[in-house]
């Protein structure tokens, strides 16, 4: 008879849910999954997604770590809290596709380019100014591939620039600093030398 | 009755017409409140692409020590993002002593920090259970005589924690509309995302999203629609033209703030203190001729 390894288990690659555990943000948390696809019933944008949360998590398991990593579906979260909200194993489903975003666009992966073009100008903003100032932040992602495109998305978003104007719904003083923002980025320098996501870099 | 009022970002942009309103709906109601000095961002739902979570809890620890270190009021924030990031933050503080003593290892960076007794409020819970509906039905002078309104409640101003209303059948938005003498419509998508921090850079599919909310307050007799979020507002309501062009729909539904209403019915100032003209798709006919 052929002896088979690991009592007839197959071999599962677990390194990358190690890696996952280890580096993302709520990454643990996916322990708890027992694959019902609440989750995915409740999320708005999930038919939308190549795998609903559910199978990502079974790929993590499964250690398809290329195919996580590059999925649109870790980018594609709206943050409304429903799977949140109506996992029977309490796993904070959003806070795990948000951690998974953040490790991904660190280790180079960028699944959804104009999100990740959004989400590091909004939080660069954060960074320099210490508040989000609306006209500077569209401008900036308007921009973040360059002058033609920029020039061309400006142009899409014109009128609606001119009717936020008209109805006094955008700032026109030019933007300003939080009285403590050197302290403020010497408090998030810390945090992300501290905090998880950022490793392996 | 005294708050710490943190306003946020989009209430001095795009949501300008909410603190407009807001100030004086506040000041009607005996509601005093004093500004968190030098906040500073919440770090809002898309942040997490170029920041590890810490980062994020750190932005709003922040906020909740400069309000600590003048008092012990509760902070009320009337953006749903706001609010959902900073009482994510507290209770998270609250609940796990480690995470607290590595939060306030950075805050000390800053010369700050906190130690957890600062109570995190959305404006809804405030008026609701606070200033209560008897007294807001007494302030509205100019009651909107059945005006059918649809209470969008969205996500992040309810769920994830449901502390003062019920993550997925909410009602507070709704009693507060009655109050003011509207009649709050039932619509099934009242709390389905409006595509929230993503919508500028996923259009295409956050358009089929509000698509359908519009289309179901509509459907339910909606003439207007109410919200108490910055983004729910943008969202529904400066995109409605190209909503229209996108699937040839004809939606002109006015999307105004809650505190919008309440300066109305209250007998306030029609553009200096309920904001109407901030509203791009005019709200004011509907609402002259509901308060006569």
């Amino acid at each position: 008879m052929e002896k088979r390894e690991n009592n007839g288990r197959s071999n599962y690659n677990t390194s990358f849910s190690q890696e996952v555990f280890q580096n993302v943000d709520y990454g643990e948390e996916i322990k708890m999954c027992m694959q019902c696809g609440v989750c995915a019933a409740s999320c708005p944008l999930s038919l939308q997604m190549d795998y609903p949360p559910r199978q990502i998590f079974a790929m993590i398991r499964a250690g398809k770590r290329q195919e996580v990593l590059s999925s649109k579906s870790i980018m594609l979260c709206t943050s409304c809290y429903a799977c949140k909200v109506r996992c029977p194993r309490g796993i904070p489903v959003i806070d795990v596709m948000h951690g998974l975003a953040h490790y991904a666009f660190k280790q180079g992966f960028v699944p959804r380019k104009k999100t990740a073009n959004f989400g590091r100008e909004f939080w660069n903003q954060i960074y320099r100014l210490g508040r989000i100032d609306e006209k500077d932040l569209s401008r900036r992602y308007f921009f973040a591939d360059g002058f033609v495109d920029g020039i061309k998305n400006g142009l899409e978003m014109a009128d609606m620039g001119i009717t936020m104007v008209v109805h006094k719904r955008m700032k026109l003083l030019p933007e300003r600093k939080i009285k403590g923002i050197q302290s403020l980025r010497k408090m998030l320098d810390k945090a992300a030398e501290m905090g998880k996501g950022g490793a392996r870099r | 009755m005294k708050y710490y009022l943190y306003w946020g970002c989009s209430l001095e942009g795009s949501g300008a017409n909410y603190l407009v309103s807001l100030k004086p709906v506040f000041k009607t109601l005996g509601v005093e409140f004093e500004e968190i000095e030098d906040w500073n961002c919440c770090g809002a739902s898309i942040s997490y692409v170029g920041a590890n979570d810490l980062s994020l809890k750190v932005l709003n620890a922040r906020n909740l020590a400069l309000a600590e270190s003048k008092g012990s009021h509760d902070i009320v924030a009337p953006c749903s993002s706001c609010y959902i990031q900073m009482i994510k933050v507290n209770h998270e503080i609250k609940e796990d002593e480690e995470l607290a003593k590595k939060v306030n290892q950075i805050l000390a960076e800053g010369g700050l920090s906190y130690k957890g007794s600062i109570r995190v409020r959305h404006l809804m819970d405030v008026l609701y259970y606070d200033v209560g509906l008897e007294k807001i039905r007494q302030k509205a002078v100019k009651p909107l005589n059945g005006l059918k309104v649809a209470g969008y409640v969205g996500c992040q101003s309810v769920r994830p924690y449901g502390e003062y209303d019920s993550v997925e059948r909410p009602v507070i938005q709704d009693r507060i509309l009655e109050a003011l003498g509207a009649q709050a419509v039932a619509f099934p998508k009242k709390m389905r995302c409006c595509g929230s921090g993503i919508f500028l850079p996923e259009m295409e599919y956050s358009f089929r999203l509000v698509r359908d909310i519009l289309q179901d307050a509509v459907d339910h007799g909606g003439e207007l629609i109410s919200t108490v979020c910055p983004m729910c507002a943008m969202n529904l309501e400066v995109y409605q033209p190209r909503i229209n062009r996108a699937f040839g729909t004809n939606f002109d539904i006015p999307i105004v703030y809650l505190t919008q209403l309440m300066a109305a019915a209250f007998g306030l100032d029609l553009k200096r203190e309920a904001a109407l003209d901030h509203n791009i798709i005019p709200p004011e006919t509907i609402l002259k001729a509901a308060v006569g």
